[in-house]
């Protein structure tokens, strides 16, 4: 049986039962500390209503789009390349299957 | 009946393909029976090899004799099609007659009847034949053919959506490069052929010298077959060819992929085993992790839910042949590392099925209730489809790598495996998780969270029964991995790892 719930991964082991136990701990504790938390909050009030400068904005969600903006710019120059790769032209496709073939070639044959 | 079920894995469903559109002139729900019978046949044919071959080894099948050694000509090799199914060979048919069982009944009610169902499920009974040829063969030009079947029918079922603009389009580039894929490969049977005279892969195998010719053809077989599992950087066909066939029938893509890698393993370790070269295990490895970063990274970037999903799933290749690409590095001393290393890539071609095959046929059931798969369009969808919602979640999760689930346990095996042979390699493969993860929170966060959308259409049950089953398994295969581990994927990797000489030994004799 413990056989069956251990993966050894030859530095050490992996016992989903383990981790489990570790993780109802962390609920159980997080539901402790929410339990023990201030109890004048109150759903469906405008207690619930964003703060964006004091203003109340209509539509508060954040579109998945404008997730991680910040890593997308910062990584523009590379995710354009990358994207420029991806031409969606099947001649630039096969041309990289020429390259890709060229080179284990060289590599095997040399 | 039980000593031919090998061949008959593969001759119902090519057979009961070609069968499916005349019982549709019949009447429409006997083909619909007709198509899940072949496919519970299949499952059931590929459970019974896996079982067979997992207690009393290697299987050698035939064709018009009884024993490999009857049909060995006076030269020493044999002359007959024979089917040659060991550990991995088996592990393979089990990946594709569980994600067959799952497809077929969501393509039943998935596919409308008057856009050409009765090609679509036909096509997707010559797939899994074509797939299940590739698997089970031990004959060179018998899997040029299957590789063949499989392009063809793979080919058509991206296009299948005509009256679209991108489908032909994406059908028309997977065509081309699968052309130039199996000529390719053809050359290198062509060229071993003219130097041994033979084409039987044991045979081959026991003959290769490792001359220039051999190394050419060995170069011929890595580049084919690296592009039809979608290997960087020939992957590109890939997200449009999943991002536009229909829901069900990707998910014969995807095994149709791991087979080629499959193909991959076979020649790298059973035919050119014997002649095995350091760098090529090192060329894989390169290929994984430029296969995962540009995957994880192109993610990022997909506005489309069904193209994001197809480039998690290219990633997912970058796992398996860094996995797997380590083990071929290291076998020449054979360390305990090089081998959970292995495991870890073979294990991750499991776990990657179901969880690629979830988050597909999510997308589907998503596009089924709304018609858009946009996730500029798409949102607070967890209301409506709370169901497909925790399905979603609980893929992206196990795809991320987040334990307990399936996702976490073939990739700690490839973590530490690769980290004794260059701790790089496991901080590449970790970085390129956490860019998964939020690749994927991401969009979980554009389809089914915000505030409550309309749901046009309800999912059916059997959509919702065929991603049930999808995910109990990742759940019980990320809390009994140990169970798999052992039963499953420890004979798949041993038979790569030292099985070429036991491969030889029972096709050849001696």
């Amino acid at each position: 049986m413990r056989e069956a719930l251990t993966v050894l991964t030859g530095q050490g082991y992996w016992s989903p039962l383990i981790w489990a136990a570790a993780a109802l701990g962390t609920f159980l504790l997080a539901g402790l500390l929410w339990w023990r938390g201030r109890r004048e909050y109150k759903r469906g009030t405008e207690q619930e209503l964003p703060f964006v400068s004091g203003e109340r904005v209509e539509n508060p969600r954040v579109g998945a789009l404008h997730l991680y903006w910040g890593l997308t710019e910062a990584l523009r120059p590379l995710l354009e390349r990358l994207r420029g790769w991806h031409s969606g032209v099947v001649n630039d496709y096969a041309g990289w299957f020429v390259v890709v073939l060229g080179v284990v070639l060289l590599l095997l044959l040399l | 009946m039980g000593a031919h079920i090998p061949i008959l894995a593969i001759a119902v469903p090519l057979l009961g393909g070609f069968a499916t559109p005349l019982l549709a002139k019949l009447h429409r729900r006997l083909r619909d029976l007709w198509a899940l019978l072949v496919v519970l046949f299949v499952g059931a044919c590929v459970g019974y090899v896996a079982v067979h071959v997992f207690a009393q080894g290697l299987w050698v099948y035939v064709l018009g004799a009884r024993s490999p050694q009857e049909t060995l000509a006076p030269g020493g090799f044999p002359i007959r099609i024979m089917l040659v199914v060991d550990g991995m060979s088996a592990f393979m048919g089990i990946i594709a007659g569980l994600l067959a069982l799952v497809a077929f009944p969501f393509a039943l009610k998935f596919l409308p009847e008057e856009e050409g169902k009765n090609l679509a499920l036909t096509l997707g009974l010559l797939l899994l034949a074509g797939i299940l040829g590739m698997a089970y063969t031990g004959d060179l030009f018998n899997f040029f053919v299957f590789l063949e079947v499989t392009s063809i029918a793979a080919c058509a079922l991206i296009g299948y959506r005509t009256w679209t603009s991108r489908a032909p389009e994406a059908a028309f580039k997977t065509m081309l490069l699968y052309s130039l894929s199996g000529l390719l490969f053809l050359l290198a049977v062509a060229l071993l052929y003219g130097e041994y005279g033979a084409l039987n892969l044991a045979y081959l195998s026991a003959q290769l010298r490792g001359s220039r010719v051999d190394r050419l053809a060995l170069a011929l077989f890595l580049g084919a077959l690296a592009m039809k599992a979608a290997a960087a950087p020939v992957h590109f066909w890939a997200p449009d060819a999943y991002g536009e066939a229909p829901a069900a029938q990707t998910l014969l893509l995807v095994v149709n992929t791991q087979v080629s890698l499959y193909g991959l393993w076979r020649v790298l370790f059973t035919l050119y085993g014997g002649v095995w070269d350091a760098g090529l295990g090192w060329l894989v490895v390169a290929m994984g992790l430029l296969t995962l970063v540009v995957a994880a990274f192109m993610a990022l970037l997909q506005t489309d839910l069904g193209r994001l999903v197809a480039y998690g799933a290219v990633s997912q290749i970058g796992y398996m042949m860094l996995g797997v690409g380590v083990g071929l590095a290291t076998l020449a001393g054979r360390p305990d590392y090089g081998l959970v290393a292995l495991k870890g890539g073979v294990f991750h071609m499991l776990n990657d099925a179901l969880t690629v095959g979830l988050l597909f046929l999510c997308v589907g059931a998503v596009e089924w209730a709304t018609g858009t798969r946009d996730l500029r369009e798409l949102g607070g969808l967890g209301h409506g489809l709370p169901e497909v919602a925790l399905c979603f979640l609980l893929a992206s999760l196990a795809l991320a790598g987040i334990p307990p689930l399936n996702g976490f346990a073939s990739k700690i095996l490839i973590y530490e495996g690769s980290f004794r042979l260059s701790p790089i390699l496991t901080a590449i493969a970790v970085l390129a998780s956490i860019l998964l993860l939020a690749v994927y929170a991401r969009a979980f966060q554009g389809a089914f969270l915000g505030p409550r959308a309309e749901v046009p259409r309800r999912v059916p049950a059997v959509f919702l029964l065929a991603m049930a089953v999808l995910a109990v398994g990742i759940v019980v295969l990320g809390l009994v991995p140990g169970f798999f581990l052992e039963g499953v994927v420890t004979p798949a990797a041993e038979a790569l790892w030292r099985g070429r000489a036991q491969y030889l030994a029972a096709v050849l004799g001696g």
